[in-house]
């Protein structure tokens, strides 16, 4: 009857044991993943309040029949920008552009050039920066 | 008589290990079933907690491309969004769109990436507007538009 409830208990004891390490060997990688996507939302939030740029100033060039519009961007927050994953809208459509610097640093400036655009009405530019910060100018082409 | 008592014993011995084993084996199975539910619920809330867009139109100028009006969508979270009319839902003005009158450029947005959605001008009409993109884990934006 002892060594029954012996075996019983020893049973009963490993499977515990296996479960425990289940328990564990499944809760602390999930923990540590989602407190890693806390922290790196916690990351987007604070650049997102640190980021902010200012159009300064927007140059346009006869191109034919089209201009080419050369565009100035200074960073005024203090994170650094990656200026290929910039958007630049104007008249709300998305165009393709060029510019001058990979990263565009707090208190620099940088020149996006956007080539061959029809029209010579007045525009409304439009800039997004990579994590979502947007500034805007409106000027007329000459 | 003594190998009654012997027997006995080996009969209760058999039968501990015998529940001791169905006790464990279900045990086991439960914790096994809660610890995956568990990984699981962690994964969702990750996967919230990685997604997140915006809508980044200039909200006096929607373009237009035949039959669609324009919006772009940036990924401004940390991981790589699949965008098709079935992980997102539009609603305008609080109306669904129905799955048919949109789609977009592209069938998923890397961070930091832009895509375009396209939306049947028969859904949009004049005036102030509200856009609401519901993306996967329920992740949305709202965009308040003007159509002249």
């Amino acid at each position: 009857m002892g060594f029954s409830l012996s075996a019983a208990a020893a049973i009963i004891g490993v499977s515990i044991l296996l479960a425990i390490e289940m328990i564990v060997s499944t809760t602390v990688p999930t923990f540590t993943e989602v407190h890693d996507s806390y922290d790196k939302l916690r990351d987007r939030s604070i650049e997102q309040i640190q980021t902010d740029i200012n159009i300064t100033n927007v140059e346009t060039y006869v191109n034919g029949s089209n201009y080419d519009h050369n565009i100035t961007v200074e960073n005024t927050g203090s994170v650094s920008l990656v200026t290929g994953k910039f958007d630049i809208l104007i008249n709300g459509t998305s165009y393709n552009f060029e510019c001058s610097k990979a990263y565009l640093y707090p208190e620099s400036e940088a020149y996006f050039n956007v080539t061959n655009l029809a029209g010579s009405e007045s525009k409304k530019l439009k800039i997004v920066t990579n994590n979502g910060i947007s500034d805007y100018y409106e000027y007329t082409i000459p | 008589m003594g190998f009654s008592l012997t027997g006995t014993h080996i009969i209760y011995f058999i039968a501990s290990v015998i529940i001791a084993g169905a006790v464990s084996g279900v045990f086991y199975a439960v914790v096994g079933n809660v610890t995956n539910s568990f990984s699981e619920r962690g994964d969702r809330v990750q996967d919230q907690l990685d997604i997140e867009f915006k809508i980044i139109n200039d909200p006096g100028n929607i373009p237009t491309k035949g039959n669609d009006y324009l919006f772009y969508l940036k990924n401004i979270g940390r991981v790589e969004i699949p965008t098709s009319n079935e992980t997102f839902y539009i609603f305008i003005d609080g109306e669904i769109v129905v799955t048919a009158n949109y789609n977009f450029s592209d069938s998923s947005i890397q961070p930091e990436e832009l895509t375009t959605l396209y939306v049947d001008n028969s859904e949009i009409s004049t005036g102030n507007l509200i856009l609401r993109v519901v993306g996967p884990y329920d992740i949305e934006d709202e965009f308040v538009f003007t159509i002249p």
